[in-house]
């Protein structure tokens, strides 16, 4: 029963309410954690996550295995907690986990600027809490604030958000489409989606894994860089009420 | 499956309700009246990605990026904006500590080599204490021979605590340390602890720990005197006060006879339990204070020391509950602060 051909056309709300454009509730908040460098815990909707960041400091491995001459590691780990899903799972590290990890690595190496740390490692640990969509937005929007936190350089806010692709509204037409901003589960289950990351107006992050009309994309990566805007707004509000309380 | 709409629900924000229930508006009162000389910082806040100027006559100092091929200055942390000069620099609210020459430091020795120890002094890389670097026992000057690399761990083995300089830095931004003084050396007899993110703004902040202030004090209590080490890392070291180890200027002549054999005892002292209470208390206190965004120098800890000694006595004789012990270290120093700002 897709959503999509239903309910959608007719009032033009989705499940929870919301209109295409909308995104859910994002509640932030920094240095949650005492003892780390730099600490986040985010909430996009239901999916919620807490962050932490370690470091730079001195790798276990000296090694430096993954870290190019003269620039910091970027670790990443991600924890999923087995009462996060809707059935509880015993054995959550997954091929899925080990994805995400690499690609907040790889995004967080070009984004954070390594070179003022040479030798050394900056690890970021994720505890996913409670998913209910977007689940790789909210770990890269987490962990951008928990770097924050941690006072390590970087050149803009990477925030991100989900864009899926539903059939057109108003005309049959298999080519157009109505792209929604920020899913939850139920809709990341039905709808084709990507997951964009955006750092300022450039993309760094884009993940899609399923299938996807051409046409479609380029205004679902339209839709998609307009909300990562309004994250980074959210996510920028969020860092001046804490500076101001205590700067 | 049921698909039911449900109507959008209400924005709870959670965020006005924490602002409103913590203490803003003590905070901003304890900054008039703790630091009448520290500017109102909200000014000029800024955050990563942030356009601090396009105009091409400021020069970019730490904290800032020139993106190529333009001339605008960007923020990279997110903290408070200085200038010195032409100069535009950022100063993190957080940040891990950066080891410049001549920082008092605290650190725990993390590994023993065959000619230099690593000491963690929570910086992005191990700091290196060379045995060269060391008093010896006995204040023998003399060439470090083989037998001292075989004796190496009777001076510091894995997990010691000390007090050391940075003495210099390598080019990859790692530290050299040195305890060639009677103030430095090996730690022992009192309580450790650690606070994140200390290093950061020193210059800016309000709370954190004040680099070049004497970090390096003795405080007086009922059961005797207990010394605090600040160390600008962000590593702090309560303890019982000895006599002679510090204060007491010593000539070089005379070193030998002043650098005795417990130097370099792991061995702790018996110390009576009114001494470990105390120790614990100002421990805690200095905790508390940065917590609550204060920044932590000498008086402010031999202040808000008293007060809390006082408001412990009053509790006791009156019987009335004036402490708030349920906030943890915060509680405490909130309302300790408190009192301070009613009594003054």
């Amino acid at each position: 029963m897709p959503l999509d051909t239903s309910i959608y056309p007719l009032a033009l709300l989705r499940l929870d309410g919301r209109r295409w454009n909308e995104l859910r509730r994002i509640h932030a908040q920094v240095s949650v954690q005492a003892a780390a460098d730099g600490s986040s815990y985010l909430e996009m909707g239901n999916t919620r996550v807490i962050c932490v960041v370690l470091g730079p400091a001195e790798g276990k491995d000296k090694g430096q295995r993954g870290a190019r001459e003269g620039e910091a590691k970027v670790g990443v780990e991600i924890a999923v907690a087995g009462f996060s899903g809707m059935e509880r799972r015993r054995r959550v590290g997954n091929k899925r986990t080990s994805e995400m990890q690499h690609c907040l690595s790889t995004a967080f190496s070009s984004l954070l600027f390594t070179h003022l740390y040479p030798h050394s490692t900056i690890s970021i640990s994720i505890h996913i809490l409670s998913q209910d969509g977007s689940l790789l937005a909210a770990c890269l929007n987490a962990a951008t604030l928990a770097l924050i936190d941690a006072g390590i350089p970087m050149s803009d806010y990477l925030t991100a958000c989900t864009v899926a692709s539903s059939a057109s509204s108003s005309s049959s037409d298999t080519a157009t489409s109505d792209p929604l901003l920020d899913l939850n589960g139920l809709e990341e289950q039905e709808l084709p989606f990507l997951t964009i990351g955006a750092v300022g107006e450039k993309v760094s992050v884009l993940m899609l894994e399923t299938r996807v009309r051409m046409e479609r994309v380029e205004g679902m990566l339209a839709v998609g860089v307009e909300g990562c805007k309004r994250v980074r707004a959210i996510l920028d509000g969020v860092v001046r009420t804490y500076e101001k309380k205590f700067g | 499956m049921p698909i039911s709409i449900l109507p959008p629900a209400v924005q709870v924000p959670i965020h006005d309700d924490a602002a409103a229930e913590d203490s803003d508006i003590e905070m901003s009162d304890d900054e008039n009246d703790f630091a009448p000389t520290s500017k109102k910082s909200s000014h000029n806040i800024v955050t990563p990605g942030e356009t601090i100027t396009t105009d091409p006559q400021w020069m970019r100092g730490h904290g800032t990026y020139i993106p190529p091929s333009s001339t605008t200055i960007i923020s990279t942390v997110a903290g408070t904006l200085h200038k010195t000069n032409k100069l535009l620099s950022v100063q993190p609210l957080r940040a891990r500590y950066n080891p410049e020459i001549g920082d008092l430091v605290i650190g725990r020795i993390v590994s023993v080599q065959t000619k230099k120890w690593s000491v963690d002094i929570a910086g992005p890389m191990l700091a290196s204490l060379p045995l060269s670097a060391i008093n010896l026992p006995g204040g023998i000057l003399r060439r470090r021979t083989a037998v001292d690399e075989l004796n190496i761990r009777t001076f510091f083995s894995e997990g010691d605590l000390l007090v050391a300089e940075v003495q210099s830095l390598h080019s990859d931004g790692s530290a050299s340390l040195h305890t060639r003084s009677l103030k430095y050396g090996k730690l022992r007899n009192g309580m450790f602890t650690a606070l994140s993110g200390a290093g950061g703004g020193i210059l800016s902040r309000r709370g954190g720990i004040v680099r070049s202030r004497r970090q390096v004090f003795t405080l007086q209590t009922a059961s005797g005197e207990i010394s605090v080490i600040l160390g600008v890392n962000g590593y702090i070291f309560v303890s019982k006060h000895t006599e002679g180890k510090e204060g007491k200027e010593t000539s070089i002549t005379k070193l030998e006879e002043s650098v005795s054999e417990t130097l370099y005892s792991s061995q702790n002292d018996e110390l009576d339990p009114g001494i470990l209470k105390e120790i614990a208390r100002v421990s805690t206190l200095i905790k508390g204070l940065v917590a609550c965004g204060t920044k932590v120098d000498e008086d402010m800890i031999v202040r808000v020391y008293e007060t809390a000694v006082d408001m412990e006595a009053e509790q006791v004789s009156m019987g009335e509950k004036l402490i708030d012990t349920a906030g943890g270290p915060k509680g405490v120093v909130q309302s300790v602060l408190a009192r301070l700002q009613g009594g003054s």
